[in-house]
């Protein structure tokens, strides 16, 4: 069984500390990325929800090639001790 | 000139942020107010609703709010599903079930759906419109279980908030409306609702922030209404057959399907307020339900208007705002 997604997005930010929205997609499409739920504007609701719930913050912001935002999270202290707590060891590990 | 071309990216990217913030900031704020005005129509419709027979004639306290919020909730709890279904979203409550912050919102639920939503209908039946105001002081005892299990120490301006909230409704309680016997139990109804409403909240804090609130939600709503219909409308006299002899009548039924919405529509627009704007402002703006509520009484329920519910209401609604945040940041943050 996968994990809830937003529970995904702040597993991976556990694991990587530092990832924009885009990296963090690539590291799991090979389990959500068949998913209709699986779009940048849903995990970009993830990583804005996170941050306003204190569990990660806002890193750095460029633009790329596209003219597009790019935003990139960080993993807080909050942050990672909920994962600690509360993500089965398994999935922290993965 | 390559120097200068990065500059003006960078200013370019900062721009963009700024008014990504700020459309967020507007965004949230709309939310907030949304999910207020939805709450207010929420429980004007329910009042519609119980008007009908079966349910206006029905025997007893307990049944007719309880047939009231469990179907209320069971079709909020389906408008969301059509809601996550459309986004792709359903298999998330099934996972979401499966993990520790899920279960421990579960728990929350049970509070804050059954047993505050059907006191708060209860409620509303007893005290009218006068249970509106009094159910927000939710705010409150929030943030008195968070001091008491989460060790949150709350500030003077919240202590003061509570006080407000206490002062507000007293007022209310003054005056007793004539031809309401049951008044004072309507409003200690009321009261319990908040109470319970209060201490949902404190099951979210442990892992919910890892849990997508649309998701939740829909849960909350689907548990609520199936535990109000089938575990404890059994246990109340004649409430199982109230709740069939309501969906004979129909009429009712389509009240409570338009109030589902209403109340679906709130819950996801509050908590996406949260998300953006902070659950401080997001709960502050929720909270302007209570005047919409006895305003839509006022206009459609004939309820009437004293001058303990308008200045009890605008007090409760004042102190629930400054146990939730420093009214001064809304203006700040809006510069």
């Amino acid at each position: 069984m996968l994990l809830p997604a937003r529970t995904a997005v702040l597993n991976e930010l556990y694991k990587k500390g530092n990832a924009t929205v885009e990296e963090i997609m690539a590291d799991l499409k090979c389990k959500y990325g068949t998913e209709r739920q699986f779009t940048k504007k849903l995990y970009s609701d993830h990583c804005m929800a996170l941050e306003a719930n204190g569990m990660v913050e806002l890193s750095g912001y460029e633009l790329d090639d596209a003219g597009e935002l790019q935003m990139e999270y960080r993993i807080t202290d909050d942050g990672r001790s909920t994962v600690h707590k509360y993500v089965a060891k398994k999935y922290q590990d993965e | 000139m390559n120097s200068s071309k990065l500059l003006d990216t960078q200013a370019l990217a900062e721009t963009k942020m700024q008014s990504l913030n700020k459309s967020f900031h507007i965004s949230g704020i709309g939310n907030g107010l949304v999910s207020g005005l939805t709450y207010g129509i929420y429980s004007t419709l329910v009042v519609v609703a119980s008007g009908f027979n079966p349910l206006a004639s029905a025997a007893g306290i307990l049944a007719a709010p309880f047939v009231c919020s469990g179907l209320n909730d069971l079709f909020a709890g389906i408008w969301l599903l059509f809601y996550n279904a459309k986004q792709g979203r359903l298999k998330e409550l099934w996972r979401t079930l499966r993990t520790t912050p899920g279960k421990m919102l579960v728990i929350g639920f049970l509070l804050g759906g059954p047993i505050a939503n059907g006191a708060y209908l209860v409620g509303l039946a007893l005290a009218g419109a006068y249970a509106i105001p009094i159910s927000a002081t939710c705010s409150l005892f929030g943030a008195l279980f968070s001091w008491i299990f989460l060790k949150q120490r709350p500030t003077k301006r919240v202590v003061a908030g509570m006080l407000l909230c206490v002062a507000g409704a007293i007022v209310i309680n003054l005056v007793k409306p004539e031809g309401a016997p049951n008044f004072t139990l309507g409003v200690i109804c009321a009261l319990l609702a908040a109470i319970f409403w209060g201490a949902e909240g404190v099951f979210s804090s442990f892992g919910g922030a890892m849990i997508d609130t649309d998701v939740a939600v829909n849960l909350r709503e689907l548990i609520s209404g199936l535990v109000s219909l089938f575990i404890v409308l059994p246990f109340i006299g004649g409430g199982m057959h109230l709740l069939a002899g309501t969906f004979a009548a129909m009429t009712p039924v389509y009240w409570l399907i338009a109030s589902g919405l209403s109340a679906g529509i709130s819950f996801v627009c509050w908590y996406k307020a949260n998300a953006t704007v902070g659950t401080a402002i997001g709960m502050s703006l929720n909270v302007t339900y209570a005047f919409w509520g006895v305003l839509f009484s006022v206009m459609f329920l004939g309820q009437a208007l004293t001058a303990t519910i308008v200045i009890g209401s605008i007090v409760i609604v004042a102190g629930a705002i400054l146990v939730t945040m420093n009214p001064l940041d809304l203006f700040r943050k809006g510069e």
